[in-house]
């Protein structure tokens, strides 16, 4: 499998739906927007509450994936492109909430549960997901929305560069964090 | 999507509803010209800004009623095009990576906290000492002068505000660039950790 295969599995697409080659930047860029859109859309929704901003921040994204297939060489992963240009979106929305007391996975697992009785709808399950998300530091929220596009440990190691053994535990509180919050929530 | 999905959670992430944001390339074309524009614009308006009072301090510099005071407004123009320089050259953000290949997205997240957090620890270089030898040249002007225009409470009060800005501008680049600092060693600590 070869890199961008690789990237397409990892990111949940399958690898035949890869373009193998593609002759310009435009192409690229068209090529990654229907792959990944989705994926983008939903790490937008993950940076950013406010509709508007949302939409600016995606179109950032949007024109910085462009921008970087003027340079792409195939030598990383598409995967590894795409999650770069995300993280240098996400150091410039960084400052639209940096007033926000950011916490890491330890201190979200060991807060007490204020949510109150769970409330099964799925809207109302996916709000308290986001609300999870945007409290955690960057790092942190990088891992778990890894994780949730269903990146594997070695993977997201890969992508971040942080140890395997770092990943598992932060994918082990994880678990736990989404565990206390939502599955408690569905058995009640 | 193709993967067994070992958690439910997951399955309601990646199952959410989305608008199908996409942009078409003509779209695309046109917002990365507008960012281009955004950015010279404000550039420009920076370099006219400078261009503006170094013409200033020219008109100082020429109708200059001695030469000590020609030197400090010399000075104040040599200051002021070498600290428009370095905002040129340090104030455009990076967008992307130069090293992409060799990179992680921590590692490109801490080197871009690193330059933000240089930039701000070392404003005296750069911003603020470029100015300082044209303020120092002035006080001697106005001590030195024939028939000095200022009074010696006049010239300290001047030179305690000079120095308070400086302070304050220093000390608030220095607080921000802490505050960067310790988003560095949370990240360094969490990509040593178990290593």
């Amino acid at each position: 499998m070869d890199a961008t295969q690789n990237a397409a599995v990892a990111i949940g697409v399958r690898a035949q739906e890869v373009p193998r080659a593609a002759a310009t930047q435009d192409d690229l860029y068209e090529q990654a927007a229907t792959i990944y859109g989705p994926a983008l859309e939903r790490l937008g929704r993950a940076y950013e509450a406010d509709p508007e901003l949302r939409r600016d921040l995606l179109q950032e994204i949007h024109v910085a994936l462009w921008r970087s297939f003027a340079t792409f060489d195939n030598r990383c992963s598409l995967r590894t492109w795409i999650a770069h240009n995300v993280a240098a979106s996400h150091i410039a929305s960084q400052r639209r909430t940096k007033f926000q007391a950011l916490m890491d996975l330890e201190e979200l697992e060991n807060l007490p549960d204020t949510t109150g009785v769970h409330n099964p709808d799925r809207t109302h399950a996916l709000d308290r997901l986001l609300n999870l998300i945007q409290r955690l530091k960057p790092l942190d929220r990088h891992v778990i929305l890894s994780y949730l596009e269903g990146l594997e440990a070695a993977s997201i190691s890969e992508i971040t560069g942080l140890s395997p053994g770092n990943v598992a535990t932060k994918i082990h509180r994880i678990k736990n964090v989404l565990a206390r919050q939502f599955q408690q929530g569905e058995q009640q | 999507m193709n993967q067994t999905l070992e958690n439910p959670v997951q399955k309601l992430w990646q199952d959410q509803p989305v608008e199908g944001i996409k942009m078409s390339v003509e779209a695309i074309h046109l917002r990365a010209g507008k960012f281009e524009r955004r950015i010279t614009r404000r550039n420009l308006r920076e370099s006219v800004a400078s261009v503006v009072v170094i013409i200033a301090f020219g008109y100082f510099f020429v109708t200059a009623p001695n030469p000590l005071m020609r030197i400090t407004w010399g000075l104040f123009i040599a200051g002021m095009i070498w600290l428009t320089v370095q905002l040129w050259r340090k104030g455009t953000p990076r967008t992307m990576p130069e090293n992409l290949a060799a990179a992680t997205s921590i590692s490109f997240f801490r080197s871009e906290l690193e330059r933000q957090r240089d930039l701000l620890k070392n404003v005296w270089p750069w911003y603020l000492s470029p100015l300082v030898p044209g303020y120092i040249a002035l006080n001697f002007a106005w001590v030195l002068a024939p028939s000095r225009p200022t009074s010696w409470t006049t010239i300290l009060l001047f030179d305690l505000c000079f120095v308070a800005i400086f302070f304050g501008v220093w000390k608030f680049n220095q607080r921000a660039a802490r505050r960067l600092q310790r988003s560095i060693d949370e990240l360094s600590a969490a990509e040593n950790a178990q290593r």
